[in-house]
């Protein structure tokens, strides 16, 4: 009866879609049935796993790349009140500036290629990782540090065996809202190089092709639910596997 | 009150709740007369806070019936007021927004304009000591101050009955000792019992409930059941000389003698 | 005295910066690839002299005040009566789990084929971006609303719509607010996306203008003001806050 109650909303606008449509009479608008044919086909010819492939690719690149330089840099700056104050104003400088908007920068520079690609995809999820690490690092609790100093651990092997441990949970809290925004970003970038050009391939650029030289636009909508699909999977999948590895944290 | 002299206020007929299949009180029958200032003492477990929510009407009893001036307590109403434990103060409210939210929100302050309504908030406030904090936040209050917030919430409604779940639990000693007399003050116990309200007050602690109390609730653990009521007989009123007298001292021995064994079980479990 | 010596620390940090940048322009030698600081600050001078920055600035914000009013007007009612009846729970959930992954990004060529290119299509992208983390924030925040006082406001007779008005609004404001930063930030990123695509004017469009006419200082000029502006949003709103919420002024983490 709940799960009935739970789908009626959405089994509805499913129904309502397909029906406006079919009224209107547009044959490139996408509707219900065609998506799931349109699906289908592109399950089976390959093309959406590879466009898919080419963008996770994409975003695992610069999501190790943003987390190698995030989580250290974010270590010092939590740790060491000189190195926070200095670096301060560049963090909150360049935080408000989304991914995005550096895109013509990066083609300039970089070109529209995988680099390019990864280079959006590490800045759009440093500063999440950057913020959660240095906001978990002071967060700990003092009285574990004065433990560790009173039994003479050196400063470095005390922020390998408390200050790391203890700010984990923040730091992975970071991850995973950095991976949010770096999937965010791929797709972005990809619809916005194809939107002008290049060949860069990825989810987001056949989306942008689906829509400038389709007569059917069922495969945008298709790559909107893989986009969202996949989404969902990455942060239920990264969750499970940190959950794993740091039993004890919660992220 | 409007109650018929002998009438109980409050009636609690072989009362049980159960969560689940854990017993957190068993046949509980009990008669609160009107006027009554009555405590109720015993371990944790004792299913002492089970009872006031279901005097609140915030929890339901499982078996028996609860019946106010007769009816039974169908839900909360602004006949009983309840204060907390924690004291639940609106922290988006003032000290003055807290004591008078049940007039200003509720139906406590129908029929009275908003002059009366002020009128009230600042008695109220003067009564329970607030002077001067009136636009201070709970959170920018100690706790013997917020204690106060909650009791001048709670009398501001003018609610007939009054229930009260360890309310200075969280104090120290010597601000538990001043609120104590407060809380006899405002409870009127210098005037004749027709004019005083019916008080239900949870409490683990056995001075502060032979202090305050005419009769006193003795609840057993696990499961929570009846096992005394204790008559304080001590004259009013009350004040610091009571607490040295031996009839104090005996009152307070006999009381933990009846809990003694299960308050130590309690502890160690 | 704290202040001064931050703000010297500030400016300490970003003359550095900026000496740095200049000196990385004189190596590049290429006013395409890497303008010195100095031509980037003439470049905004300029577009702010020809209105240029401050017109598509005042367009990417009042479509970004729109979008977030709408996406405030549904989503803050609909978490608030997802957070207190199931039924409403019941019925949206599903609903929403399904189309909060799906990045308000991704409705970019959809929505072009819907909307065309104009100002409906970056106001419908910002708007779904805001939406549900709006919604979602809001029906957590009053499903955490603290049972004692609703206990509380119940046993003083306090029920319906004045509670939700008086208890579970002010109760959940803090939560709210926290999603309504969330939901600005995330119609900020959309904006620039969406205007860079399908917007014949904005902040968004301006980059992507000006990048094709190979005019990088002024890209980097407008690149800037997203960043003041998406800064100054985030002031605003903690203002807002502040004044929203006098009583959670020392308890903020």
């Amino acid at each position: 009866m709940r799960t009935l109650r739970q789908l009626a909303l959405p089994l509805a606008l499913i129904v309502l879609w397909e029906i406006l449509v079919a009224l209107s009479g547009s044959p490139r608008a996408p509707r219900p049935s065609t998506t799931a044919l349109k699906a289908v086909e592109m399950l089976a010819d390959g093309t959406l796993l590879a466009a898919l492939a080419t963008s996770l690719g994409r975003v695992f690149g610069g999501f190790v790349l943003a987390t190698l330089l995030a989580v250290p840099l974010g270590l010092a700056m939590g740790t060491l009140p000189v190195v926070e104050r200095n670096l301060d104003p560049l963090v909150e400088s360049f935080r408000p500036i989304a991914a995005i908007a550096i895109l013509p920068l990066v083609i300039l520079w970089i070109g529209t290629g995988n680099l390019a690609a990864v280079t959006i995809v590490a800045y759009a999820a440093f500063f999440p990782i950057l913020i959660n690490t240095i906001a978990g690092v002071k967060r700990i609790d003092r009285s574990l540090i004065r433990a560790a100093r009173t039994m003479g651990i050196s400063p470095l092997t005390r922020l390998r065996t408390v200050v790391l441990p203890a700010a984990l949970p923040s730091i992975l809290v970071g991850m995973r809202i950095g991976l949010g925004i770096a999937w965010t970003a791929i797709i972005a970038a990809e619809l916005a190089v194809g939107a002008k050009a290049g060949t860069s391939g990825g989810i987001g650029q056949m989306m942008f092709v689906f829509y400038a030289y389709s007569i059917q636009l069922s495969g945008i909508v298709v790559c909107m639910a893989a986009v969202g699909l996949v989404a969902m999977l990455l942060d239920r999948g990264l969750r499970a596997l940190l959950a794993r590895a740091f039993p004890w944290s919660h992220p | 009150m409007m109650t018929v002299p002998n009438e109980p206020k409050i009636r609690l007929e072989h009362v049980g709740k159960m969560f689940d299949s854990f017993v957190a009180l068993d046949d509980l029958s009990l008669d609160i007369r009107p006027g009554e200032f009555l405590a109720i003492v015993g371990p944790s477990g004792s299913g002492k806070t089970t009872v006031l929510n279901m005097l609140a009407g915030l929890d339901r009893q499982s078996s028996g019936t609860i019946l106010l001036d007769g009816k039974p307590i169908a839900g909360p109403g602004p006949d009983r007021g309840v204060m907390f434990q924690d004291y639940a103060l609106f922290p988006w409210q003032t000290v003055r927004g807290n004591v008078g939210f049940g007039l200003t929100h509720g139906p406590a302050g129908a029929g009275l304009d908003r002059a009366a309504r002020e009128a009230r908030v600042a008695r109220v406030i003067d009564l329970v000591n607030l002077g001067g904090a009136e636009e201070r936040y709970p959170h920018q209050l100690s706790g013997g101050m917020r204690q106060r917030v909650a009791l001048g919430r709670l009398i501001a409604n003018e609610p007939e009955v009054l229930l009260m779940d360890e309310p200075l639990a969280a104090l120290d000693a010597q601000t538990r000792l001043v609120l104590q007399d407060e809380i006899l003050r405002i409870w009127r116990q210098d005037q004749p019992a027709a004019e005083r309200r019916t008080v239900v007050f949870i409490t683990h602690g056995i001075d502060e409930a032979v202090y305050l109390a005419d009769r006193v609730v003795v609840l057993g653990s696990r499961p929570g059941r009846l096992k005394a009521i204790v008559d304080v007989d001590l004259p009013r009123p009350r004040n610091e000389a009571t607490r040295a007298t031996a009839a104090f001292a005996d009152l307070s021995r006999s009381i933990w003698e009846l809990i003694r064994d299960e308050a130590i079980r309690a502890t160690v479990e | 005295m704290a202040r001064v010596g931050g703000l010297l620390v500030y400016l300490r940090t970003m003359a550095i910066f900026a000496l740095a940048w200049y000196g990385l322009s004189l190596l590049v030698g290429s006013r395409l690839l890497l303008p010195s600081p100095l031509l980037v600050l003439d470049a905004v001078r300029q577009s702010a002299l020809d209105g240029e920055l401050l017109r598509n600035a005042g367009i990417s914000l009042l479509r970004l005040v729109l979008a977030v009013a709408v996406a405030a007007l549904t989503a803050i009612p609909l978490g608030i009566a997802m957070g207190l009846s199931r039924a409403w729970r019941d019925a949206f959930d599903l609903l929403v789990e399904m189309l909060r992954p799906v990045a308000g990004i991704a409705w970019i060529p959809l929505a072009l084929f819907i909307f065309g290119i104009g100002s409906r299509l970056p106001i419908f992208i910002m708007f779904y971006s805001a939406f549900f983390p709006l919604v979602i924030g809001t029906a957590a925040g009053v499903r955490n609303v603290d049972a004692r006082l609703l206990a509380a406001s119940a046993t003083m007779g306090v029920t319906g719509v004045t509670r939700i008005r008086h208890v579970v609004l002010p109760a959940a404001l803090p939560a709210i607010m926290v999603s309504l930063r969330l939901a600005v930030a995330a119609s900020w990123t959309a904006v620039v996306a969406a205007e860079l695509v399908g917007a014949p004017s904005g902040l968004g469009y301006a980059i992507e203008y000006y990048r094709s006419m190979l005019a990088t200082p002024t890209v980097m000029a407008f690149i800037a003001m997203i960043g003041v502006l998406g800064f100054l949003t985030d002031a605003g709103l903690r203002a807002l806050e502040a004044r929203l919420m006098p009583w959670a002024k020392d308890i903020r983490p």
